[in-house]
């Protein structure tokens, strides 16, 4: 990193003095991890999908690359640009999201992806930190200062909600409903709902999974599986937790694990359980801080935040982040059923990497420290 | 006069205070529910790595080199003998191994741990050629949790599967049953199937005990004397071409079988692939009339019972027409003969007077004390009923019929049981095919007085010195014997030209030790022998080669110094005088039992005290030890 002197004007000199360093160095570190994992567990995956390991490798290398230069580079946008890209992201994603109900790739019995060259593309990972963003947007000043303005906000916050819900509610991907859901729920909560109605969300969201679990299968059989350890397949599971215990404190070593060679997933949904084999307890929980790290500090710093959008917006992101980081490692682990969604940076996947590091450079365009006033 | 100072608020401004003291409030409360989330991860991951973790699969601590299944004892390892104990060692009487359980490993696979099925198949194909890929591909395509690939690998084909790093391949200790003499007592071992477990002979009788103890099995069977037999059995058979052949040793004294021989036979190795037929165990499953051998048990029955002495004289001259069957001799003297006579040159008539004399009741008595109407009760799940009349047609013809062995079917092992026990002093035993330890009791009782046994030594071996079993004398070994040409049933009655010829020995006659039952099924008869099939001519210099070849490996050497006082202490007149010899047919135990058991329940419903005791069970069973040298 060249040094910046502080009164460098360039753009590259005040980012760089404003910008929330140590959350940035911590997804720097989490890139880190990133390499190192894949380079773990990516040669057995490279070998069972018939593609040369270098090249899956390499792929992944370049998009962590455009992750991080696309994190830098998002985070350099002031505010109001920030909300100019995730309204056009927001549009694109929820157009794109549409589209994989006509034109999707079906993988698993969901239709959720787009093909493109080179990557198939999952637009509802994009307009998760879009909509973020927007929310926050519409919730605080979107029609102006007055009341009557702020309803026709919040309302209309709520009519582009519900279009998510009924989009991701078909393809389907209740993982990703859940997250956008509970998101806006915490957008909502921390813009000072009425405890009343922070209970009455929570009741509603409950009877959602409920209802989750009546209609579809393959919930019901992953939290029946869940709750009764004896029944069913529970083969993940068991050799997630198996190579847990194999790592134990210091891990078998980097390439010694075996759990990379059992789990078709063992790349994406089950990379917590590689790192836990190969490194042990100890990295684990150093990548558990990480993200605890990231979390909670940003969570803890918007309280000295004045702007309202800026304290919405971020804490959204944060919460869909920082709740991907812990549905994932808590599923390896047998903590909730089984959720198939990717460890930030962590995971093997283009679309993943990209969309959090979108989210990631919002929030720290949004957290950059600004002169009081600044109209920028 | 301090200067007061006013701030002034407006009210938005104030309300805009209070909503970011609240936010910033309910920032606190999600920052701190995170805080637990990641507490939680935090602990669960400490749980499953450190405190609690969970124990490596089986699968992945079993043992890569399987033991030794020759050196498994039952103080070894029990973490090894619980994952698998290989079925135990059979051997014959000398500890010669007959069966083995070789080290194999079992290929498995989960297929729902398999990522790519077709890809997973060729590779494995590619070690193991005789693999069968499609099947293969179907299986691992199932979406079942356990579906076998192969059975049977070598270690050397499981560690190059094991090598190619499947998921979702396993491996578990299997077996493969060796038989490494080959076609050594075949049917008698008969077999296993893929899991291990007995479908046939000693495999299936002692299926649990070799499956849970793993000392090896010992036989009574001797290989050398087995193949002997088999040696001489086949060379009959070709020179005779016969279709089949039969030879029993047993041990006359203990009842342990030396050898059972059944031709034509099979590599125990094949057993999945051998036609039926060749699995037949004629020993113990085939049933045949026994013939002339049978008159050895009319005389002894006769003479220990007392209806007959051995002085007595029996018509035939006549041949004897009853309904619509005529008893006639086969080259017969046409006169009247001496009991000896009888034996010695096979007299259907004199057998069928000596039968009436005794009488069916007590014919059936010694018969059913004798085991005849039940399979013979030897370890071996083969063993075959017999056929025999029922009571309601066993009239004077049966009665007759059955003096010199026709009109009932019985396995050849029921032959050789019921001649060790006129020979051996009167004691009938229950035939082993294990080894018997010295000093094991012997199911065994007495069915006839010594006095009886004597005598009918004497005429056995009379039968080989001076009657139609000349061929079998070994000299020094004074073989005594009865042979026995049955024609055989065929689907319309008798078969004229199709015999069933049996040598029936048992050596030496002065201290009896070994019975030789060499049987030859359908042989023809060539220039040699005059063109006569008959036992005496095919069977009878058989068994006396089995003799001289067996009698020195089981340590019985030919007492050639001794032969005329030996001999002489054999002699028995062809034309006894009246009143000479040993007196028999004075208590006889088998009618003593029967007397015993009608006065012991004088409740029990009318029933005849003879009829009652058809049946060996009821009767007493004595045991004694294994003591040859005081018969």
């Amino acid at each position: 990193m060249p040094v910046l002197s502080r009164s460098d004007p360039s753009v590259l000199g005040r980012w760089w003095w404003t910008v929330d360093r140590w959350t940035l160095f911590s997804v720097v570190a989490l890139i880190g991890f990133g390499y190192i994992l894949v380079l773990a567990a990516s040669p057995a995956v490279a070998e069972r999908i018939h593609q040369s390991r270098d090249i899956f490798i390499l792929k992944q290398v370049v998009f962590l690359a455009i992750s991080g230069a696309l994190m830098v580079g998002v985070s350099l946008l002031s505010p109001r640009n920030i909300r100019r890209l995730a309204l056009a992201g927001c549009a694109l994603a929820l157009v794109l999201t549409a589209l994989t109900l006509v034109h999707g790739v079906e993988i698993k019995g969901a239709r959720r992806w787009i093909a493109l060259p080179g990557l198939s593309l999952q637009p509802s990972e994009f307009l998760k930190p879009c909509f973020a963003v927007v929310s926050a947007w519409l919730l605080t000043e979107a029609g102006g200062k007055s009341g009557l303005a702020r309803v026709r906000g919040t309302v209309a916050a709520f009519v582009i909600f519900a279009m998510i819900l009924a989009l991701l509610q078909s393809q389907p991907d209740i993982g990703m409903l859940t997250v956008i859901t509970t998101v806006f729920f915490a957008q909502l909560f921390v813009q000072g709902m009425n405890l009343a109605f922070a209970g009455m969300g929570v009741a509603g969201m409950i009877g959602a999974a409920i209802g989750a679990y009546a209609i579809f299968p393959h919930v019901r059989s992953r939290v029946t599986r869940f709750l009764h350890p004896g029944q069913g397949d529970h083969y993940q599971v068991d050799t997630a937790l198996q190579a847990f215990a194999n790592g134990g404190l210091l891990g078998r070593g980097p390439g010694e694990g075996r759990v990379k060679d059992l789990l078709p997933d063992a790349h994406a949904d089950f990379v917590f359980a590689v790192a836990g084999e190969e490194f042990g307890l100890l990295v684990c929980l150093l990548i558990l801080g990480v993200f605890g790290f990231i979390v909670l500090r940003g969570l803890l710093r918007l309280i000295q935040e004045t702007d309202e959008f800026v304290i919405l917006a971020a804490s959204g992101l944060l919460t869909g982040f920082g709740l991907q980081a812990f549905v994932n490692m808590a599923s390896s682990l047998h903590l909730i059923p089984t959720k198939g969604m990717t460890l930030p940076f962590i995971s093997y996947g283009g679309s993943s990497a990209l969309s959090v590091a979108l989210g990631l450079g919002m929030l720290l365009a949004l957290t950059r420290r600004r002169t009081h006033g600044d109209p920028s | 006069m301090p200067r007061m100072e006013t701030v002034q608020v407006t009210a938005p401004d104030l309300a805009r205070r209070a909503a970011l003291e609240r936010s910033g409030q309910r920032l606190l409360l999600v920052a701190g529910g995170f805080a637990l989330l990641f507490g939680a991860v935090a602990a669960k991951l400490t749980a499953a790595t450190i405190l609690f973790p969970l124990a490596p699969s089986k699968a992945e601590t079993a043992p890569l080199i399987p033991a030794d299944p020759g050196l498994a004892t039952p103080d070894s390892s029990p973490t090894i003998a619980d994952l698998h104990q290989p079925r135990a060692t059979i051997t014959d009487r000398n500890g010669q191994i007959l069966a083995i359980s070789l080290p194999m490993a079992a290929l498995y696979a989960n297929p729902r741990e398999m990522i790519d099925p077709v890809d997973a198949a060729r590779r494995i194909k590619a070690v193991l050629p005789r693999l069968d890929e499609a099947l293969a591909i179907a299986r691992l395509q199932s979406g079942k949790q356990f579906v076998y690939l192969e059975r049977e690998i070598t270690p050397s084909e499981e560690l190059a599967i094991n090598a190619l790093g499947i998921p979702g391949i396993y491996f578990e200790p299997s077996e493969k049953r060796r038989y490494p003499l080959g076609r050594v007592a075949a049917q008698t071992l008969g077999g296993v199937d893929v899991d291990s477990h007995g479908v046939a002979g000693v495999e299936r009788e002692f299926d649990k005990r070799l499956a849970t103890d793993p000392r090896p099995l010992r036989l009574s069977i001797d290989v050398r004397v087995q193949a002997v037999m088999r040696d001489e059995l086949e060379k009959s058979k070709e020179e005779f071409k016969a279709i089949g052949a039969c030879g029993i040793v047993m041990d006359v004294n203990t009842g342990e079988v030396l050898a059972m021989v059944s031709l034509p036979d099979y590599d125990a190795n094949q057993f999945g692939e051998t036609p039926p037929d060749d699995r037949f165990n004629r020993a113990i499953t085939g049933m045949y009339e026994p013939g002339s051998t049978f008159k050895l048990q009319t005389a002894a029955m006769a003479l220990d019972f007392g209806t007959a002495h051995i002085w007595d004289e029996f018509d035939a001259a006549h041949n004897i027409r009853i309904g619509r069957f005529t008893i006639t001799d086969y080259k017969g003297k046409h006169r009247m003969l001496y009991l000896p006579e009888v034996l010695a040159y096979s007299s259907n008539l004199g057998a069928a007077h000596i039968a009436l004399g005794v009488g069916e009741q007590k014919q059936r008595l010694w018969l059913g004390a004798m085991g005849m109407f039940k399979p013979i009760p030897i370890e071996l799940p083969e063993a075959g009923r017999p056929l025999y009349p029922p009571v309601s047609n066993w009239k004077e013809a049966a009665t007759m019929t059955i003096g010199f062995g026709h009109g009932i079917a019985i396995s050849p092992l029921h032959v050789v049981r019921a001649t060790a026990a006129v020979a051996n002093g009167g004691y009938v035993i229950q035939p082993t095919i294990l080894a018997r330890d010295p000093g094991d009791p012997i199911p065994e009782r007495r069915i006839m007085t010594p006095a009886t046994s004597d005598v009918i030594r004497k005429l056995m071996r009379l039968v080989v010195t001076d009657g139609y079993g000349k061929k079998a004398d070994v000299e020094g070994y004074f073989v005594g014997g009865k042979t026995g040409t049955a024609e055989k049933v065929g689907a319309h009655g008798y078969r004229k030209h199709a015999n069933v010829s049996a040598f029936m020995s048992v050596f030496p006659m002065n201290a009896p030790r070994y019975a030789v039952y060499f049987m030859l099924d359908d042989p023809q008869g060539n220039k040699e022998t005059g063109g006569y099939s008959t036992a005496g001519q095919v069977s009878a210099p058989g068994a006396g080669r089995v003799i001289a070849r067996i009698a020195p490996m089981l340590g019985l050497f030919p007492d050639t110094e001794h032969e005329a006082q030996i001999q002489a202490q054999l002699d028995i007149p062809l034309e006894p005088a009246r009143g000479s010899g040993e007196p028999t047919g004075t208590g006889s135990p088998l009618l003593a039992a029967a007397m015993a058991e009608t006065a012991a329940a004088p409740a029990a419903p009318p029933r005849h005290p003879l009829q009652a005791l058809r049946h060996e069970a009821a009767l007493i069973v004595s045991t004694r030890q294994a003591d040859a040298a005081t018969r």
